[in-house]
Formats: structure tokens, C-alpha cells, sequence
């Protein structure tokens, strides 16, 4: 038992600095690489382990299995492929972190973006109804964190009706409802009310997934064009 | 009248075992005293090279280590670098960042010179040329060897800084600004001095000397 003992002591005192190079590069710990040969080089990583990160350890992870890490990866390929390397390069999108049980101070989340690490955390394991669209939502929230300006909130804001306050986070409010609504009144979805920056990313993302759009909402019509429109400023090219 | 006294068989063994003993005790002082002992250093005037414009040659410790470089690549990169090396700039600078098998940088020009090094900023230092766009878009397969100028966590802040991997990093392209590949002599860099606990060096190895081959 000793020997045991001293040989684990040995080890601890004995390894060398470790050379994490995903963490060195995105500061987030316990991840491998999953895929990286992809056209528009997007790098798909998974945590091999769970993982901790954030203002005060605030943020959590788990690892999967590899049969649903294998299945949802297919999922997630097919969406974010839409995407080439041209515009990802300018949102400043580069690593995709799977894992699943995603929280931020312990509340699930479907994704976490953050364009400064370029990276995207996502929940492979996040409702399956809404999977494939939240993918393309959060990838918004990254568009949208990197160009700032071009989707200011304020004229997005004077779309909706006067009356109409949205709340002042998206967790400080019980409107976080993913279903589509059939009859829209200037929102998509319930999600759509929490604030602006959500009510943009709901709109791209059922316009990425293709769903149709109510054309009889003057409201939502002028939300539609506003995405449409600064897309293109930033990609001439690109396709919803 | 005193009796010859002869040596028994243990005494023989006992003997010799002493010998070896210090032998053994000696071969390794001197290996462990010498870490270059088995490198080679090679000498680049022994050999021919495709385009001898491009290359560049770096003396450390252990030798040269003998890197060519691809202005095709990273053209404003590789720009730099020469203008620095044809500066004698990067002359006696430390190796401040070395993880060991994984990457030596070195090439801080304000806080890592030998005369002045300052442990407290090392790593933070400029060259007074101001920074330089990323070139990350060419592709870049950054296997063992590679050269690439090192930056901050945003892009497009390349100074004087450089960074060799001694391992293959695939996760690196499109990351950093590839300036090169070390063509001989990475044993030389993988012997340069480094710490257990931390990627940042105290009482570092130094470039001797860095020299394009053809100035």
C-alpha cells in the first residue's frame, strides 16, 4: 500500500507541465479532438471528461457516450456545413465543443457561444424538436456578438407593437417556450419575448431551417428583412 | 621477514566491482554534465539547398537548427522575420516559453534580451516594428518542426515573437501565422532548457546566433 502510495507521489511530483494545446487555445479543460478535417474548418471537439469553466466555475459540461456523440455529431455536421469557412472566419466561429448536460449556473442550456474563444459549447443531448434549429440560434448569437452594431437592438426593438417591453436577460423571464407559434403576432416563438438579441436569433434560426414564415405579419416581415439585409452586409455571399 | 599476502577470489571480484563502479559513476557525470552530447550539429555550408535564399540559421546550444522558409505562405511574415534576423535582432534572446516535446518560443526583443531580461514581462515584449496582419488562410499542415510567428489572443497582432513545434499540432492551422519548417538539427531545440512545473523559464537558454544563410 505504501509503495502504491509512493508511487503515485512520485508520479505527482515527477510530471511535467502538460501541454494541452486545446486548452491553451480555447481555455476550456477535458477535451479531445473529435473531427478537424472539415471543408470550412470548423473544429469539432468533445469532452473526453466533464468540465468546469466560467466566473466562478458557473458553467458545466459532461461527457456522452460515443454512440450518441457519433449520432448527434451527424446532426450538427449537416447544420453548421452550411456555413463556409469565409463567413465563419468573419464571426469568428472556429471550435465546436460537444458535450452534454450543459448549465449555466444551473440552468440548461441548449449552447454557449462565445466569439472572443470562438468557440461554441452545444448540448448534444438538448430536446430533440428543437435540436437542429437551436444549432443555428446560437450560431446567431455569435453573428451577433461579433457585429454588434449592424444588429442594433434599438431598431429591431421599434418593429414591435409600442406597448411592448422585452425582459432584461433571457433567465429573467418564464417565456423560454421553443414551440413555433402558429399565428404570429411580431414573435416566432415564446423564447422570441425574453429580449432582442433572442428574438433575432429565433427568426434566423426558422429561417435557416427553412420552416414558413407567417407573410401576413407586417411585424415579423420587417424582422425577417432586417436579418436578411445584415446578413448580406457581412456576407454578400451568403445563403439562407 | 614479510609474507607476500595474495588476494582471494572476493577480494578480486570486489576489486573490479569498484572499478566498474567508478567507471559507470564517471560516464554518467559526463553524460549528464553534457546534454548536447549526442546531438549532431550540422553545418549548413555542407549543404546544398533548393532555394538558399530562404534559408535561415539558427545557432542554440546544442548546434544549428536550420529552418526554411516560405515567403509563398506567409509573405508579410516571413518579411518580418528576415528584417530581424538580418538585424541581428533576435541575437541573445531567450528561449522564455519551452514545454517540453511540445513547443520552444522565444523572440521577445524588449524583455527577453540576455543583458536586460525581465522575468516579470517576458513574453509581453514588442519589437518597436509595430504588428502585422495573421496570414492563417494558406493551408498549413503544422507537423513537428514547424515555424510559426506566435500573437496574443486576438489575431492579427504578429510582432517579433516565434514559436517552433516539436510535435505535430494540427490544431494550429489556421490559427497561427506558419513562417516556416526546421529542416535539421530539432534535436538541437529539444534540449533546450525547460521546467517542470511551468512553460515559462527561469535563468532560460538563449539564440546565439540567428543568420539568414545568404545575407
Amino acid at each position: 500500500m505504501n509503495l502504491i502510495r509512493l508511487i503515485l507521489l512520485s508520479l505527482f511530483i515527477f510530471t511535467h507541465v502538460q501541454a494541452n494545446t486545446i486548452y491553451n487555445l480555447i481555455k476550456i479543460p477535458n477535451l479531445e479532438i473529435y473531427e478537424i478535417n472539415k471543408s470550412n474548418k470548423l473544429r469539432y471537439l468533445y469532452a473526453k471528461q466533464p468540465f468546469t469553466i466560467g466566473v466562478d466555475n458557473n458553467i458545466n459540461c459532461y461527457n456522452s457516450e460515443k454512440k450518441v456523440l457519433n449520432e448527434k455529431f451527424k446532426i450538427i455536421q449537416k447544420n453548421l456545413d452550411r456555413y463556409n469557412q469565409k463567413f465563419l472566419k468573419k464571426i469568428n466561429l472556429k471550435y465546436i465543443v460537444l458535450c452534454e448536460d450543459l448549465s449555466i449556473s444551473k440552468i440548461n442550456t441548449a449552447g454557449i457561444p462565445d466569439h472572443i474563444m470562438k468557440t461554441l459549447i452545444i448540448d448534444i443531448k438538448f430536446d430533440e424538436r428543437y435540436f437542429e434549429r437551436v444549432i443555428h440560434h446560437e450560431v446567431f448569437h455569435i453573428i451577433n456578438d461579433s457585429y454588434k452594431e449592424i444588429f442594433d437592438e434599438k431598431i429591431w426593438s421599434n418593429f414591435n407593437v409600442k406597448n411592448f417591453k422585452y425582459a432584461e436577460c433571457s433567465t429573467c423571464t418564464d417565456k423560454i417556450g421553443l414551440d413555433t407559434y402558429r399565428e404570429t403576432d411580431g414573435f416566432i416563438t415564446e423564447y422570441s419575448r425574453s429580449t432582442a438579441s433572442e428574438d433575432m436569433a429565433e427568426v434566423f434560426s426558422h429561417l435557416m431551417i427553412g420552416l414558413s414564415l407567417n407573410n401576413s405579419d407586417p411585424i415579423l416581415e420587417k424582422k425577417i428583412q432586417f436579418i436578411k439585409n445584415n446578413l448580406l452586409k457581412i456576407d454578400e455571399n451568403f445563403i439562407l | 621477514m614479510i609474507q607476500k599476502i595474495k588476494a582471494s577470489k572476493s577480494e578480486k571480484i570486489i576489486f573490479i566491482f569498484i572499478i566498474c563502479l567508478a567507471i559507470f559513476s564517471l560516464g554518467s557525470f559526463l553524460l549528464i554534465k553534457d546534454k548536447c552530447l549526442f546531438v549532431k550539429d550540422y553545418n549548413p555550408e555542407k549543404i546544398k539547398f533548393e532555394k538558399p535564399n530562404n534559408i535561415a540559421v539558427l545557432n542554440v546550444p546544442c548546434g544549428n537548427v536550420i529552418i526554411e522558409l516560405y515567403p509563398e505562405i506567409s509573405p508579410n511574415g516571413v518579411k518580418r522575420f528576415i528584417t530581424l534576423v538580418k538585424s541581428k535582432a533576435y541575437d541573445d534572446v531567450a528561449f522564455h516559453r519551452v514545454i517540453k516535446d511540445t513547443l520552444v518560443q522565444a523572440g521577445d526583443l524588449e524583455f527577453g534580451k540576455k543583458e536586460n531580461i525581465d522575468y516579470g514581462k517576458i513574453g509581453t515584449g514588442k519589437s518597436g516594428l509595430g504588428t502585422i496582419n495573421s496570414e492563417v488562410d494558406a493551408p498549413f499542415n503544422f507537423k513537428k518542426g514547424s515555424v510559426a510567428l506566435a500573437r496574443t489572443q486576438k489575431y492579427n497582432t504578429e510582432d517579433s515573437q516565434f514559436f517552433i513545434v516539436l510535435r505535430d499540432e494540427p490544431l494550429y492551422e489556421t490559427e497561427y501565422t506558419p513562417i516556416g519548417k526546421v529542416i535539421y538539427g530539432l534535436k538541437a531545440l529539444e534540449k533546450i532548457k525547460y521546467l517542470d512545473k511551468s512553460q515559462y523559464v527561469l535563468r532560460p537558454d538563449y539564440i546565439s546566433t540567428l543568420r539568414m544563410l545568404i545575407d
